[in-house]
Protein backbone atom coordinates (compact mmCIF):
# COMPACT_ATOMS: atom_id res chain seq x y z
CA UNK A 1 0.00 0.00 0.00
CA UNK A 2 1.70 3.50 -0.73
CA UNK A 3 0.91 6.53 1.05
CA UNK A 4 0.98 9.90 -0.45
CA UNK A 5 3.91 12.46 0.47
CA UNK A 6 3.14 15.25 2.11
CA UNK A 7 5.19 18.10 2.77
CA UNK A 8 4.75 20.01 6.13
CA UNK A 9 5.08 23.33 6.09
CA UNK A 10 4.37 24.07 9.39
CA UNK A 11 7.06 26.83 9.86
CA UNK A 12 6.04 28.73 7.07
CA UNK A 13 3.01 31.08 6.35
CA UNK A 14 1.09 31.08 3.08
CA UNK A 15 -0.13 33.99 1.70
CA UNK A 16 -2.97 34.77 3.40
CA UNK A 17 -1.58 34.15 6.96
CA UNK A 18 1.92 35.99 6.25
CA UNK A 19 -0.38 39.13 5.17
CA UNK A 20 -2.87 39.02 8.25
CA UNK A 21 0.48 38.45 10.58
CA UNK A 22 2.26 41.04 9.31
CA UNK A 23 -1.26 43.36 9.16
CA UNK A 24 -0.53 44.26 5.18
CA UNK A 25 -2.91 43.08 1.89
CA UNK A 26 -1.78 40.47 0.07
CA UNK A 27 -1.49 42.00 -2.40
CA UNK A 28 1.31 44.36 -1.58
CA UNK A 29 3.22 41.26 -0.13
CA UNK A 30 3.19 39.28 -3.80
CA UNK A 31 4.68 42.77 -5.33
CA UNK A 32 7.20 43.10 -2.91
CA UNK A 33 8.05 39.18 -3.83
CA UNK A 34 8.15 40.21 -7.12
CA UNK A 35 10.69 43.04 -6.29
CA UNK A 36 13.06 40.50 -4.76
CA UNK A 37 12.39 42.52 -0.80
CA UNK A 38 10.66 39.46 0.13
CA UNK A 39 11.67 36.11 -0.05
CA UNK A 40 9.04 33.13 -0.55
CA UNK A 41 8.92 29.52 -2.27
CA UNK A 42 6.38 28.81 -4.81
CA UNK A 43 4.63 25.43 -4.07
CA UNK A 44 3.67 22.99 -7.09
CA UNK A 45 0.06 24.49 -7.36
CA UNK A 46 2.22 28.21 -7.77
CA UNK A 47 1.07 29.52 -4.18
CA UNK A 48 3.59 31.37 -2.11
CA UNK A 49 5.02 30.36 1.27
CA UNK A 50 7.10 32.72 3.32
CA UNK A 51 9.46 31.28 6.63
CA UNK A 52 8.59 33.15 9.51
CA UNK A 53 11.83 35.17 9.27
CA UNK A 54 9.93 36.99 6.73
CA UNK A 55 7.77 38.65 8.73
CA UNK A 56 10.69 40.40 10.92
CA UNK A 57 11.76 41.74 7.21
CA UNK A 58 8.18 43.05 6.23
CA UNK A 59 8.37 44.62 9.43
CA UNK A 60 11.69 46.50 8.40
CA UNK A 61 10.15 47.29 4.91
CA UNK A 62 7.17 48.90 6.71
CA UNK A 63 9.28 51.37 9.26
CA UNK A 64 11.56 52.04 6.68
CA UNK A 65 8.36 53.01 4.36
CA UNK A 66 7.04 55.35 7.27
CA UNK A 67 10.16 57.08 8.27
CA UNK A 68 11.77 57.73 5.07
CA UNK A 69 9.21 57.78 2.69
CA UNK A 70 11.04 55.08 0.48
CA UNK A 71 9.92 53.69 -2.49
CA UNK A 72 10.01 49.97 -2.60
CA UNK A 73 12.83 49.51 -4.57
CA UNK A 74 14.72 51.78 -2.34
CA UNK A 75 13.45 49.83 0.52
CA UNK A 76 15.58 46.51 -1.20
CA UNK A 77 18.55 48.24 -1.34
CA UNK A 78 18.83 49.86 2.38
CA UNK A 79 17.66 46.41 3.61
CA UNK A 80 20.89 44.90 1.58
CA UNK A 81 22.71 47.70 2.41
CA UNK A 82 21.48 47.00 6.31
CA UNK A 83 22.43 43.30 6.35
CA UNK A 84 25.50 43.80 5.23
CA UNK A 85 26.56 46.47 7.45
CA UNK A 86 25.49 43.76 10.37
CA UNK A 87 27.57 40.96 8.56
CA UNK A 88 30.79 43.52 8.96
CA UNK A 89 30.04 44.57 12.19
CA UNK A 90 29.60 41.64 13.67
CA UNK A 91 33.28 40.23 11.75
CA UNK A 92 34.73 43.52 12.90
CA UNK A 93 33.89 43.05 16.91
CA UNK A 94 34.85 39.38 16.31
CA UNK A 95 38.25 40.39 15.20
CA UNK A 96 38.35 42.82 18.22
CA UNK A 97 38.02 40.28 20.25
CA UNK A 98 39.95 38.16 18.99
CA UNK A 99 43.28 40.58 18.97
CA UNK A 100 42.77 41.32 22.46
CA UNK B 1 3.30 55.43 31.29
CA UNK B 2 1.08 55.13 28.13
CA UNK B 3 -1.00 58.02 28.30
CA UNK B 4 0.64 60.13 30.74
CA UNK B 5 2.09 63.06 29.02
CA UNK B 6 5.78 63.12 29.73
CA UNK B 7 7.02 66.27 31.65
CA UNK B 8 10.63 66.06 30.54
CA UNK B 9 9.33 67.11 26.95
CA UNK B 10 12.16 69.08 25.17
CA UNK B 11 11.49 71.93 23.24
CA UNK B 12 11.15 70.70 19.33
CA UNK B 13 13.67 73.82 18.48
CA UNK B 14 16.00 72.19 20.68
CA UNK B 15 15.33 68.52 19.56
CA UNK B 16 16.36 69.15 15.87
CA UNK B 17 19.52 71.20 16.93
CA UNK B 18 18.09 74.52 15.35
CA UNK B 19 17.50 78.03 16.38
CA UNK B 20 14.27 79.12 16.18
CA UNK B 21 14.94 81.38 13.56
CA UNK B 22 15.67 78.64 11.04
CA UNK B 23 14.04 78.27 7.52
CA UNK B 24 11.89 75.57 6.89
CA UNK B 25 15.17 73.86 4.16
CA UNK B 26 16.96 73.83 7.39
CA UNK B 27 14.21 72.34 9.42
CA UNK B 28 14.03 69.23 6.68
CA UNK B 29 18.10 69.55 6.94
CA UNK B 30 18.32 68.54 10.49
CA UNK B 31 15.34 66.28 11.14
CA UNK B 32 16.98 64.53 7.32
CA UNK B 33 20.03 64.03 8.66
CA UNK B 34 18.83 63.20 12.72
CA UNK B 35 15.92 60.97 11.43
CA UNK B 36 18.83 58.87 9.45
CA UNK B 37 20.90 58.37 12.41
CA UNK B 38 18.34 57.07 15.32
CA UNK B 39 15.59 55.10 12.79
CA UNK B 40 15.24 51.65 14.44
CA UNK B 41 16.55 49.70 11.73
CA UNK B 42 19.74 51.85 11.56
CA UNK B 43 20.23 52.35 15.02
CA UNK B 44 19.91 49.36 17.54
CA UNK B 45 20.13 51.18 20.97
CA UNK B 46 16.97 50.59 22.65
CA UNK B 47 17.13 54.70 23.11
CA UNK B 48 17.05 55.79 19.55
CA UNK B 49 13.29 54.36 19.82
CA UNK B 50 12.79 57.50 22.38
CA UNK B 51 14.90 59.59 20.16
CA UNK B 52 13.48 59.13 16.63
CA UNK B 53 9.94 59.74 18.09
CA UNK B 54 11.17 62.71 19.94
CA UNK B 55 12.54 63.99 16.25
CA UNK B 56 9.92 62.85 14.72
CA UNK B 57 6.73 64.72 16.80
CA UNK B 58 9.17 67.50 16.42
CA UNK B 59 9.50 67.83 12.84
CA UNK B 60 5.76 67.00 12.40
CA UNK B 61 4.95 70.01 14.07
CA UNK B 62 8.06 72.42 13.02
CA UNK B 63 7.80 71.06 9.49
CA UNK B 64 4.20 72.51 8.50
CA UNK B 65 4.15 76.39 8.61
CA UNK B 66 1.16 77.10 10.36
CA UNK B 67 1.15 74.64 13.03
CA UNK B 68 4.85 75.99 13.74
CA UNK B 69 3.31 79.47 14.46
CA UNK B 70 0.87 77.98 16.52
CA UNK B 71 4.29 76.31 18.13
CA UNK B 72 5.54 79.51 18.15
CA UNK B 73 3.29 81.44 19.74
CA UNK B 74 1.52 79.00 22.45
CA UNK B 75 4.19 76.55 23.58
CA UNK B 76 3.75 72.81 23.97
CA UNK B 77 0.47 73.27 24.53
CA UNK B 78 -0.64 74.71 21.66
CA UNK B 79 -3.20 71.70 20.91
CA UNK B 80 -5.46 73.21 23.53
CA UNK B 81 -5.84 76.22 21.95
CA UNK B 82 -8.73 76.54 19.82
CA UNK B 83 -8.08 77.17 16.00
CA UNK B 84 -9.59 80.33 16.20
CA UNK B 85 -6.90 82.23 18.49
CA UNK B 86 -4.91 83.74 16.05
CA UNK B 87 -1.26 83.93 17.27
CA UNK B 88 0.40 86.82 16.65
CA UNK B 89 -2.50 88.85 18.62
CA UNK B 90 -2.06 85.90 21.06
CA UNK B 91 1.71 86.96 21.66
CA UNK B 92 0.51 90.84 21.05
CA UNK B 93 -1.58 90.37 24.24
CA UNK B 94 0.89 88.30 26.36
CA UNK B 95 3.57 91.00 25.81
CA UNK B 96 0.69 93.87 26.73
CA UNK B 97 -0.12 91.72 29.89
CA UNK B 98 3.66 92.01 30.88
CA UNK B 99 3.29 95.22 30.44
CA UNK B 100 0.20 96.00 32.80
CA UNK B 101 -2.22 96.23 29.64
CA UNK B 102 -5.61 94.12 29.17
CA UNK B 103 -6.36 91.65 25.90
CA UNK B 104 -6.04 88.27 26.35
CA UNK B 105 -4.96 88.51 29.91
CA UNK B 106 -2.78 86.14 31.92
CA UNK B 107 -5.41 83.85 33.09
CA UNK B 108 -7.16 83.34 29.30
CA UNK B 109 -5.46 79.79 28.62
CA UNK B 110 -3.20 79.46 31.51
CA UNK B 111 -4.12 76.47 33.14
CA UNK B 112 -4.20 74.64 29.96
CA UNK B 113 -0.59 76.01 28.67
CA UNK B 114 0.80 75.12 31.98
CA UNK B 115 0.21 71.53 32.06
CA UNK B 116 2.43 70.50 29.35
CA UNK B 117 -0.22 69.00 26.89
CA UNK B 118 -3.07 69.59 29.50
CA UNK B 119 -3.24 65.33 29.84
CA UNK B 120 -3.40 64.27 26.14
CA UNK B 121 -0.49 61.92 24.97
CA UNK B 122 0.80 63.62 21.83
CA UNK B 123 1.41 59.50 20.92
CA UNK B 124 -2.10 59.41 21.39
CA UNK B 125 -2.44 62.15 18.50
CA UNK B 126 0.49 60.53 16.54
CA UNK B 127 -0.47 56.99 17.17
CA UNK B 128 2.80 55.76 18.36
CA UNK B 129 6.27 55.74 17.21
CA UNK B 130 5.45 55.62 13.12
CA UNK B 131 1.55 55.52 13.39
CA UNK B 132 -1.40 57.68 12.45
CA UNK B 133 0.69 58.47 9.04
CA UNK B 134 -1.43 56.11 6.72
CA UNK B 135 0.79 53.54 6.99
CA UNK B 136 -1.34 51.52 9.18
CA UNK B 137 0.10 49.15 12.02
CA UNK B 138 3.69 48.87 12.02
CA UNK B 139 5.35 46.53 13.89
CA UNK B 140 8.31 47.28 16.62
CA UNK B 141 11.99 46.92 15.54
CA UNK B 142 14.36 44.73 17.51
CA UNK B 143 16.79 46.20 19.64
CA UNK B 144 20.41 45.55 20.93
CA UNK B 145 22.16 46.54 23.95
CA UNK B 146 25.85 45.35 25.37
CA UNK B 147 25.42 42.46 28.32
CA UNK B 148 29.01 42.59 30.63
CA UNK B 149 29.12 39.33 32.17
CA UNK B 150 31.97 38.04 34.54
CA UNK B 151 33.38 34.66 33.46
CA UNK B 152 32.21 33.72 36.91
CA UNK B 153 28.07 34.83 35.63
CA UNK B 154 28.73 33.13 32.17
CA UNK B 155 29.67 29.96 34.20
CA UNK B 156 27.02 29.94 36.51
CA UNK B 157 24.13 31.60 35.09
CA UNK B 158 21.45 33.00 36.80
CA UNK B 159 19.88 36.45 37.06
CA UNK B 160 20.80 39.76 36.11
CA UNK B 161 18.78 42.95 36.89
CA UNK B 162 19.41 45.65 34.29
CA UNK B 163 18.05 49.11 33.83
CA UNK B 164 17.54 50.89 30.42
CA UNK B 165 16.46 54.37 29.30
CA UNK B 166 13.35 53.89 27.78
CA UNK B 167 10.21 55.71 25.92
CA UNK B 168 8.32 55.32 29.53
CA UNK B 169 11.49 56.42 31.50
CA UNK B 170 13.56 53.84 33.30
CA UNK B 171 12.86 50.37 33.41
CA UNK B 172 14.56 47.28 34.84
CA UNK B 173 14.62 44.54 33.30
CA UNK B 174 15.21 40.76 34.70
CA UNK B 175 17.42 38.64 32.44
CA UNK B 176 17.64 34.91 32.61
CA UNK B 177 21.41 34.16 31.87
CA UNK B 178 21.84 30.56 31.14
CA UNK B 179 24.79 28.81 31.97
CA UNK B 180 27.82 29.01 29.56
CA UNK B 181 26.97 32.04 27.40
CA UNK B 182 29.85 33.45 25.25
CA UNK B 183 31.36 36.09 23.83
CA UNK B 184 28.84 38.00 21.16
CA UNK B 185 25.83 35.39 22.17
CA UNK B 186 22.40 37.01 22.09
CA UNK B 187 20.13 36.98 24.97
CA UNK B 188 15.97 37.37 23.81
CA UNK B 189 13.69 39.28 25.37
CA UNK B 190 10.48 38.91 23.45
CA UNK B 191 8.46 41.65 23.12
CA UNK B 192 10.63 44.26 24.90
CA UNK B 193 12.28 46.50 22.10
CA UNK B 194 10.98 48.33 19.99
CA UNK B 195 7.08 49.44 20.02
CA UNK B 196 4.56 48.18 17.80
CA UNK B 197 2.16 50.49 16.29
CA UNK B 198 -1.69 50.62 16.21
CA UNK B 199 -1.98 46.89 18.00
CA UNK B 200 1.14 45.83 15.98
CA UNK B 201 3.67 43.19 17.99
CA UNK B 202 6.70 44.87 19.50
CA UNK B 203 10.41 44.29 18.20
CA UNK B 204 12.46 42.04 20.73
CA UNK B 205 15.13 43.23 22.84
CA UNK B 206 18.35 41.18 22.55
CA UNK B 207 21.58 41.46 25.10
CA UNK B 208 24.51 40.51 23.19
CA UNK B 209 26.78 39.48 25.63
CA UNK B 210 30.18 40.12 26.47
CA UNK B 211 32.43 38.58 29.10
CA UNK B 212 34.54 41.00 30.95
CA UNK B 213 38.34 40.82 31.19
CA UNK B 214 39.41 38.64 33.93
CA UNK B 215 42.02 39.35 36.21
CA UNK B 216 42.94 35.47 35.85
CA UNK B 217 41.19 33.95 33.28
CA UNK B 218 41.06 34.95 29.20
CA UNK B 219 38.24 33.25 27.07
CA UNK B 220 38.53 32.20 24.00
CA UNK B 221 34.56 30.72 23.23
CA UNK B 222 34.33 28.70 25.67
CA UNK B 223 38.12 27.55 26.72
CA UNK B 224 39.56 29.58 29.36
CA UNK B 225 43.22 30.10 30.11
CA UNK B 226 44.48 30.90 32.92
CA UNK B 227 48.43 31.24 33.57
CA UNK B 228 50.42 28.65 36.21
CA UNK B 229 53.23 29.80 37.88
CA UNK B 230 55.44 26.76 39.14
CA UNK B 231 59.00 26.77 40.49
CA UNK B 232 62.14 25.49 38.29
CA UNK B 233 62.41 22.39 40.42
CA UNK B 234 58.52 22.00 40.09
CA UNK B 235 58.67 21.87 36.15
CA UNK B 236 61.68 19.67 36.06
CA UNK B 237 60.75 16.94 38.78
CA UNK B 238 56.83 17.22 38.10
CA UNK B 239 54.43 17.70 40.95
CA UNK B 240 51.10 18.72 41.03
CA UNK B 241 49.41 21.59 41.57
CA UNK B 242 46.00 23.36 42.86
CA UNK B 243 43.92 25.17 39.91
CA UNK B 244 41.29 27.78 40.69
CA UNK B 245 38.63 27.23 38.13
CA UNK B 246 35.19 28.76 37.73
CA UNK B 247 33.95 25.70 39.62
CA UNK B 248 36.05 25.26 42.05
CA UNK B 249 39.41 24.09 42.82
CA UNK B 250 40.95 20.75 41.46
CA UNK B 251 44.12 19.80 40.88
CA UNK B 252 46.24 19.75 38.07
CA UNK B 253 49.27 16.91 37.16
CA UNK B 254 52.08 18.70 36.41
CA UNK B 255 54.50 15.98 34.71
CA UNK B 256 58.20 16.18 35.13
CA UNK B 257 60.32 18.46 32.44
CA UNK B 258 57.31 20.91 32.14
CA UNK B 259 59.01 23.47 30.33
CA UNK B 260 57.02 27.68 30.03
CA UNK B 261 54.27 27.75 28.00
CA UNK B 262 53.43 24.12 27.81
CA UNK B 263 49.57 24.46 28.00
CA UNK B 264 47.93 21.54 30.30
CA UNK B 265 44.45 20.78 29.51
CA UNK B 266 41.92 20.16 32.09
CA UNK B 267 39.23 18.43 30.53
CA UNK B 268 36.04 20.55 30.02
CA UNK B 269 36.28 22.41 33.34
CA UNK B 270 35.88 25.53 30.85
CA UNK B 271 32.71 27.15 30.51
CA UNK B 272 29.61 24.87 30.22
CA UNK B 273 28.07 24.43 26.82
CA UNK B 274 24.28 23.65 27.66
CA UNK B 275 23.72 21.39 24.53
CA UNK B 276 27.65 19.98 23.68
CA UNK B 277 30.87 19.66 24.53
CA UNK B 278 31.82 22.46 27.68
CA UNK B 279 34.65 24.39 26.79
CA UNK B 280 38.28 22.95 28.36
CA UNK B 281 40.31 24.92 30.55
CA UNK B 282 44.65 25.53 29.93
CA UNK B 283 47.00 25.75 32.41
CA UNK B 284 49.73 27.35 31.00
CA UNK B 285 52.85 26.84 32.52
CA UNK B 286 55.12 29.92 33.31
CA UNK B 287 58.56 29.22 35.28
CA UNK B 288 59.18 31.75 38.06
CA UNK B 289 62.70 32.32 39.80
CA UNK B 290 62.91 34.03 42.80
CA UNK B 291 63.95 37.73 42.71
CA UNK B 292 66.56 37.59 45.18
CA UNK B 293 68.38 34.22 45.96
CA UNK B 294 69.57 33.22 49.57
CA UNK B 295 72.69 31.95 50.27
CA UNK B 296 71.82 28.65 50.36
CA UNK B 297 69.86 29.04 47.29
CA UNK B 298 72.02 30.64 45.20
CA UNK B 299 74.79 27.90 46.00
CA UNK B 300 72.86 24.77 44.86
CA UNK B 301 71.52 26.33 41.59
CA UNK B 302 75.59 27.50 41.01
CA UNK B 303 76.12 23.72 41.65
CA UNK B 304 73.55 22.33 39.29
CA UNK B 305 74.77 25.31 36.33
CA UNK B 306 78.22 23.57 37.61
CA UNK B 307 76.38 19.74 36.98
CA UNK B 308 73.96 20.14 34.14
CA UNK B 309 74.93 19.76 30.36
CA UNK B 310 71.28 20.79 29.83
CA UNK B 311 71.23 23.55 26.84
CA UNK B 312 67.56 24.76 25.92
CA UNK B 313 69.70 26.92 23.16
CA UNK B 314 71.60 24.26 21.30
CA UNK B 315 70.43 23.52 17.86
Amino acid sequence: MGYALVLVRSASLNLEAFARATGTHPDLVRRLVTLGILEADRDAAGDLWFARSQVTVMGRVQRLRAGFGLNYAAVGLVGDLLDRIAVLEAALEEARRAGR
Amino acid sequence: MPGAPRADRRDFYEVLGVPRTATQDEIQKAYRKLARQHHPDVNKDPGAEDRFKEISEAYDVLSDPQTRRRYDAFGPGFRQVPEDVDPEAFQRSQAGAGAGAGGFGGGGFGGGLRDDLGGINIEDLLGGIFGGRGFGPIPGADQEAGLELTVEEAFEGGHRSVTLEGPDGRRTLDVRIPAGVTNGQRIRLTGQGGRGSEGARNGDLYFVVRIAPHPRYRVEGRDLYVDLPLTPWEAALGTSVAVETPGGETKVKVPAGTSSGKRLRLRERGLPHPRGRHGHLYAEVKIMVPAKLSDEERRLFEELAATSTFDPRRR
